[in-house]
């Protein structure tokens, strides 16, 4: 029979220790001894030839802006109030930030490339619709029922789940408007904006895997609030905007 | 008229942003990118074997990385905590289709068969976990993968010395016995060279 290896540690060999040399963890006299020990070793250079492979597999697969825009995506996710958003606050400018990034870098790719079903950022899940209150003092999410302070800056986040297109409208006392309307990509909508109304707002976001009539879509919010929004084969999220406390 | 002004263009606002400085926390993220995503990458492609799926759990370990980041900021080595995250992460993936996995050491058997393909080291490794417990398979990685002694395995996983070795023999123990089936002319090391 074969003796068959499945690996292991070797003397003075290990991938580990190679990749910590790559990432720039060791110092000093580990170091300068790890780097002579590659030196006459075939199966650690090996090793190395491995690890620029995979970097190479990674910046073709997955370019730091969409990788950003993933991350701060899955963050936003766990930032709702049922996960203990608290909690996790620090993160939030993080995850804002690298939105923020990915909202610089994601238009061009959307202009660019036809996304198909199975390209770019999926989450498990529904579609999600986060709205972030920026301010002089800071960026966070704004919690479910929280007033929207005058002046603020709004910045709403979409997590698509995988559909295609998406619309997003503000619905209030005063009627309907457009936010945002075309493909749905993950991350911050291209613009923020700020709410003046009085009194309270809904957003609307229509995600489906066809494009979305956005004018009728308009006419019948109008007509029959969000539930008119509802359709056989799209998906609706809506959150709340209120200028004050409820009761 | 609806209340609301859109104010054109969201970077124009980036540099408002705080109270930490954006650009701190972008640097941070590009850091964390350009040191270890390429190994997680890595190690999601090697076990999801999607590249798609790949990429999701890549950015799932690095949201886990950011929101534990105390814990990976006082890790002796960042790599070594983001490739067991990683690990973690993707073996729990594989099971949720653990039939189809357990078939993988008879799939890659019929390919050295039918066309005489002999499977490499850790696509051999990565179809015996499919018959191994779940603790089983986390050590047989850093131990067979990740190329970490046990004593350092045991440092990582906060178990001790004797539970490492007796954890890797059960997994060869499985191995052997998945390799019978499929692979009956390759034998393993026996358990007490561990």
């Amino acid at each position: 029979m074969t003796s068959r290896s499945l690996g292991g540690p070797g003397p003075g060999c290990s991938a580990t220790r190679m990749r910590q040399l790559a990432a720039g963890e060791l110092e000093g006299a580990e170091r300068v001894r790890l780097l002579e020990h590659l030196a006459g070793c075939s199966r650690c250079q090996g090793t190395r030839r491995e690890i620029a492979e995979e970097e190479r597999a990674l910046a073709a697969a997955l370019p730091f802006e969409d990788f950003a825009a993933g991350v701060a995506e899955r963050l936003a996710q766990v930032e709702r109030p049922a996960r203990g958003w608290r909690a996790l606050r620090r993160w939030v400018p993080l995850a804002l930030a690298a939105t923020l990034v990915a909202a610089a870098a994601l238009p061009m790719v959307a202009r660019l490339t036809t996304p198909r079903r199975d390209e770019g950022v999926r989450i498990k899940g529904g579609p999600t619709l986060t709205v972030y209150l920026q301010q002089a003092g800071g960026s966070r999410v704004l919690e479910p029922g929280e007033p929207v302070p005058a002046g603020a800056r709004l910045r709403l986040v979409v997590a698509p789940a995988q559909r295609k297109h998406v619309a997003v409208l503000l619905l209030d006392s005063d009627g309907v408007a457009v936010l945002h309307a075309g493909e749905a990509v993950a991350g911050p909508l291209p613009d923020a904006f700020d709410w003046t109304g009085a009194a309270e707002a809904t957003v609307v976001a229509v995600l489906a895997d066809q494009p979305i009539d956005v004018a009728a879509l308009a006419g019948r919010l109008a007509k029959g609030g969000v539930e008119a929004a509802r359709t056989p084969g799209a998906e609706v999220v809506t959150l709340q905007l209120v200028r004050r406390y409820g009761p | 008229m609806p209340r609301f002004a859109v104010i054109p263009g969201g970077q124009a606002l980036a540099p408002r942003l705080g109270p930490s400085d954006p650009s701190r926390e972008r640097g941070l993220l590009a850091d964390l990118y350009a040191r270890h995503a390429a190994a997680v990458f890595g190690r999601c492609r090697w076990l999801l074997r999607d590249e798609e799926e790949a990429k999701d759990a890549t950015q799932e370990v690095f949201a886990k990385a950011l929101r534990a980041f105390g814990e990976f900021r006082e890790a002796a080595s960042p790599t070594t905590w983001l490739l067991r995250i990683a690990t973690h992460h993707c073996l729990n993936e594989l099971r949720a289709g653990r039939a189809r996995w357990r078939e993988e050491a008879g799939r890659l058997a019929e390919l050295r068969r039918d066309e005489g393909v002999e499977p490499e080291r850790r696509e051999l490794v990565r179809a015996l976990l499919g018959r191994a417990d779940p603790e089983e398979q986390e050590i047989a990685v850093m131990y067979y993968v990740d190329e970490l002694t046990q004593v350092e395995i045991a440092a990582a996983t906060g178990r001790s010395l004797p539970t490492v070795r007796k954890r890797l023999r059960a997994f060869l123990a499985a191995a052997r016995g998945a390799l019978a089936e499929a692979f009956p002319n390759i034998s393993l090391p026996e358990e007490d060279e561990l």
